[in-house]
């Protein structure tokens, strides 16, 4: 019962946490009023608000700022920091803040910071830390508060600090100018996206009608977490990860029942003798089943909500959002129950059919060790080649292959397990070696954004003048939109520091001007971005024209496209936004250097940084996605062992159970109880090291084949597949220790019972 | 050879105390080839178990070879029976995973008795004293009940122990190979072998040297 217990447990702490989760991720965000649309501006005041306001399919118009900049705690480095400044703290309606704690709102000179920013600022309420925006100048806030920003993503997740400060203190940073976002929030059909795009259309005609310039409207997916699509996958995932586990225990329940049909055959032969009918002895047996499923169901249900709740809890501090009720839905309980009751009494027909079908004679005629009928069949002649001389080990092992079905089955719980953990470890070291490729495609170690457009002769005196810096290129990066907007990186075609992974076509090459290559992304969502083809893509309210000549393979990238720096020439001649450098040392300390030279150096040229990340602040903002899929796999293949370990307890107890008179046999020919008890233990460990080796044999295809799938749907991207010997060793290791812990107990009995009682068995 | 000193018996059942044997007192020479006779639950194969060390007796004492044996450890019992005894079952008892020879290997396995690689010589040798070397390398559900029994009559002579004991050995027999195996029984102890055999079957007298009845745990006939 435990082991069908574990598995509805499984069941049911992932199919509760499936509805908790996409219930309360939802309702959480909708709780915010999330806006339809955010519309870049080049400035919102009040009387532009007025005036979208008179549209009636307009509910609510909010201006808002964000900015970027950097931030800096103590002595520690910069942080890339989103700034946003809000109207009225008072009064937010649209994209709603949550206080957390802390002063609330902020005051001149204070700044809130985003619950789950805090790690990444690396900083506390009350410290003092000092803020710079991308034309402001430095300036010391105090982080008054902390918010809980239900919209964004998560701070860890993204390396970037997220932080909350009114007009004054923007004004008190030295940066220029009112708000320059508006949140709208549709009137009504707010889930209808559509209907959004068209509302946002006409509020586009206002805001151009009054003279002002439109430079981005997003639309975010309606009513949903810009995460609920992920986390319903990985539920979704899990949920199906949980039936397994349910059919995995069910097997057991296949093997415990056959055993007992077995070992009742003797009983069912005298039913049948003195009048009971086949239905009827069958009955009993399913009732039998239908007791463990309800007795099954009590245990795990409370058991399930428990996991359930770890899991929320988890998942929600992961996503950084909060559950407000662990309610389980009704459908849930009834869907365990039913599954759960169900599941034995399915596992339970096969051997109870075949059980209760023994005809009389041969039910009274069971008796003595010869009633395995070993030796029968051509496998059973082929097994007595394996073996060796010592007849204890040539026993264990022959010993294993004797109720095939039995092992079979125990054999699948057991490489599902194993084939698990090779697939977490083949997936992390996979998705290792994708981000591996990936950066080594960047040359660069450190990449600096620059808060507009420079001329590039001056940076190249900054740089001149920096000591470190082994190459520097100069690089502008904007977007252009064909259906959609997407991201351009205009760059040297002799660059040495991307060595982008042409898989169709070619890279771009000195003397190209019009040509574009586009990454697997932006082809993938433009048909009309092939090789060969021209292109005409909006860009600065202009139509340009480019010919598409090469595709780039990046994973787990957005949308982008590269085209030469010098076609940018026309719209800013001999000017740059961004910076790609190759450094002479890439420790900390050395890039920290490089990075407070650079951007004195920079500031005496006139030129301002906006941001800056190095390469392994990418590296783990991408390091923190993956981290969530491998956590899951190792769970998952925990659990499944789990099942697998009890599995493999069921049959060796089985087992021993029914050899209990062959032991006793050995007892009376000399053997120690230790010999018996290493016996059953070498038959257990036989069994553990034929699942390792099938696991072995499926962990390459296996892990291929569902990593890929993973990744697709998760990131949208391929998997530069590897696999991991290590998963190899380890879980030889790990099925050794599970087998030889699984058959202890079963051993230990086998090899306490007295030669007397064993010999009685019958 | 074997002296049992007033051994009893009891055990407790669903329907309360059994006595199985009541104050037992016997004593059996070296070589002797006897026969334990009485009805099924008679305390036939629990006298024959006291003897093996298979089963320990509530009160008296047993001494098999000059070795009191009812004070051994479960371990030094079954390392002292593997040498010192051989059994044979009524219902062959091979281990069915186990080739013919591996089977008569088993007792050498557990004992240690002979280096290794001669284990399997002597196995065919005695496999071939009792007739049966040539399914050397057969699985035991290939052979025929009289086939079978001779390999467990092997098996039980496998570290040439000074005791055979044999507790039913014909009862699942026709009478042609029963009457082969008692006459190899009757080989056994006339070369030294104390043979001890429990049977309800009467017409073993022509072969035993000493009968013994027994009726509801006690002696009533040496």
């Amino acid at each position: 019962m435990l082991a069908i217990a574990l598995g509805i447990s499984a069941f049911a702490a992932v199919l509760s946490s499936y509805a908790i989760l996409t219930r309360e991720l939802d309702l959480g965000y909708l709780a915010t009023n999330p806006a339809s649309a955010v519309i870049r501006v080049d400035s919102a005041d009040d009387d532009l608000v007025k005036a979208i306001l008179q549209n009636p399919e307009v509910s609510d118009a909010e201006p808002r700022r964000t900015i970027s900049g950097q931030i800096k705690a103590g002595p520690a480095q910069w942080r890339n920091l989103i700034l946003f400044v809000v109207n009225d703290y008072g009064n937010i309606r649209v994209s709603r803040l949550v206080p957390e704690s802390g002063a609330w709102p902020p005051a001149i000179g204070e700044i809130l910071i985003e619950r789950d920013a805090f790690q990444v600022a690396k900083a506390k309420i009350g410290d003092a830390v000092t803020v710079k925006t991308a034309n402001g100048v430095e300036q010391p806030l105090v982080v008054s508060g902390s918010v809980h920003d239900v919209g964004q993503a998560q701070a860890r997740m993204e390396n970037i600090v997220y932080g909350y400060i009114n007009l004054e203190t923007l004004v008190q940073l030295e940066e220029h100018g009112g708000f320059n976002e508006l949140n709208i929030l549709v009137a009504q059909n707010r889930f209808d996206e559509d209907h959004i795009k068209r509302v946002v259309a006409d509020v586009e005609k206002v805001i151009k009608s009054r003279g002002h310039d439109v430079y981005r409207i997003s639309v975010p997916q309606p009513g949903k977490h810009p995460h609920s699509d992920l986390t319903g996958v990985l539920l979704l995932a899990m949920s199906s990860f949980g039936l397994f586990v349910l059919v995995l225990s069910s097997i057991l329940v296949i093997n415990l029942l056959t055993a007992m049909m077995v070992s009742q055959v003797r009983q069912i032969g005298v039913m049948k003798a003195i009048g009971g009918t086949r239905r009827q002895i069958a009955s009993i047996y399913f009732v039998q089943a239908l007791f463990l499923g309800i007795a099954a169901v009590i245990v795990s249900v409370p058991l399930g909500i428990v996991g359930s709740r770890a899991l929320c809890r988890y998942m929600a501090y992961f996503l950084n959002f909060d559950i407000n009720s662990f309610a389980v839905p009704l459908w849930v309980y009834a869907l365990v129950a039913l599954v759960g009751i169900a599941a034995p009494l399915i596992a339970a027909a096969f051997p109870v059919l075949r059980g209760t079908g023994v005809p009389v004679r041969v039910a009274l005629s069971n008796f003595g060790l010869s009633q395995t009928s070993f030796g029968a069949s051509a496998f059973d002649r082929a097994l007595t080649r394996i073996g060796g001389t010592f007849s204890l080990i040539v026993l264990a092992l022959r010993n294993s292959f004797r109720r095939r079905v039995r092992l079979a089955l125990t054999l699948l719980t057991l490489t599902a397990g194993g084939l698990f953990f090779m697939l977490a470890l083949n997936v992390r070291a996979s998705m290792i070696n994708t981000l591996d490729h990936m950066f080594t495609a960047r040359k660069f170690d450190l990449s600096i954004s620059l808060a507009n457009p420079y001329e590039l002769k001056k940076i190249e005196r900054a740089i001149n003048n920096t000591p470190g810096i082994k190459r520097a290129e100069g690089w502008f990066t904007t977007e252009m939109s064909l259906s959609d907007r997407f991201n351009v990186v205009a760059l040297p075609t002799d660059t040495q520091l991307l060595d982008l992974e042409i898989i169709e076509g070619r890279n771009l090459a000195p003397g190209d001007i019009d040509a574009i290559v586009v990454n697997n992304a932006l082809a993938g969502h433009e048909p009309k971005m092939r090789v060969g083809e021209t292109v005409v893509l909006r860009f600065m309210g202009t139509e340009t024209t480019w010919h598409v000549v090469g595709i780039a393979r990046e994973a787990f990238s957005p949308s982008v496209a590269y085209v030469p720096l010098s076609a940018m020439q026309q719209f800013y001649p001999g000017m740059v936004n961004s910076l790609r450098l190759s450094l002479v040392n890439t420790d900390d300390d050395a890039i920290r250097d490089v990075r407070t030279e650079l951007d004195r150096n920079l500031e005496q040229q006139g030129v301002r940084a906006r941001g800056s990340s190095t390469k392994e602040e990418s590296r783990f903002s991408f390091d923190q996605h993956m981290l969530m899929i491998y956590v899951f796999l190792i769970v998952m293949s925990a659990i499944i062992g789990g099942v697998g370990g009890l599995g493999l307890m069921t049959t060796m107890s089985l087992n021993v159970f029914e050899r209990r008179r062959e032991m006793g046999v050995m007892r009376a020919l000399g053997a120690t109880p230790r010999i018996v008890w290493l016996i059953v233990v070498v038959e257990g460990v036989v069994i553990g090291l034929l699942s390792w080796a099938i696991a072995a044999l499926l962990a390459w295809p296996i892990s291929k084949a569902i990593g890929n799938l993973l990744v697709r749907v998760l990131f949208r991207s391929g998997l530069d597949f590897t696999f991991e010997p290590l998963g190899l060793l380890i879980w030889i290791l790990v099925s050794m220790g599970l087998s030889a812990l699984a058959s202890f107990l079963p051993a230990w009995r086998a090899s306490r019972a007295t030669v007397r009682e064993a010999l009685a068995y019958e | 050879m074997i002296s049992l000193n007033h051994v009893s018996k009891t055990y407790e059942t669903p329907a309360g105390k059994f006595a199985a044997l009541k104050s037992i007192d016997l004593s059996i020479e070296a070589g002797q080839f006897v026969g334990i006779v009485g009805k099924s639950g008679s305390g036939k194969s629990t006298l024959l178990n006291m003897v093996a060390g298979i089963d320990r007796p509530s009160s008296g004492s047993v001494a098999v070879a000059g070795t009191e044996i009812h004070g051994l450890s479960e371990n030094k019992l079954a390392l002292w029976r593997g040498r010192n005894v051989g059994f044979v079952f009524q219902f062959f008892q091979l281990l069915p995973t186990l080739t013919v020879a591996e089977n008569v290997m088993l007792p050498m396995d557990f004992a240690r008795s002979l280096p290794f690689r001669e284990r399997r010589k002597r196995a065919v040798a005695l496999l071939e004293r009792v007739a049966v070397g040539a399914h050397a390398d057969k699985l035991p559900a290939t052979l025929s009940g009289g086939e079978q029994q001779r390999v467990a009559i092997a098996r039980a002579l496998a570290n040439e122990p000074p005791l055979v004991l044999a507790d039913e050995p014909t009862g699942n027999l026709d009478s042609i190979t029963a009457t082969a195996i008692l006459d190899l029984f009757r080989a056994l102890a006339n070369q030294g072998t104390t043979v001890v055999i429990a049977t309800h079957e009467a017409d073993i007298a022509r072969v035993i040297d000493r009968r013994i009845e027994i009726s509801d745990g006690a002696l009533v006939n040496q």
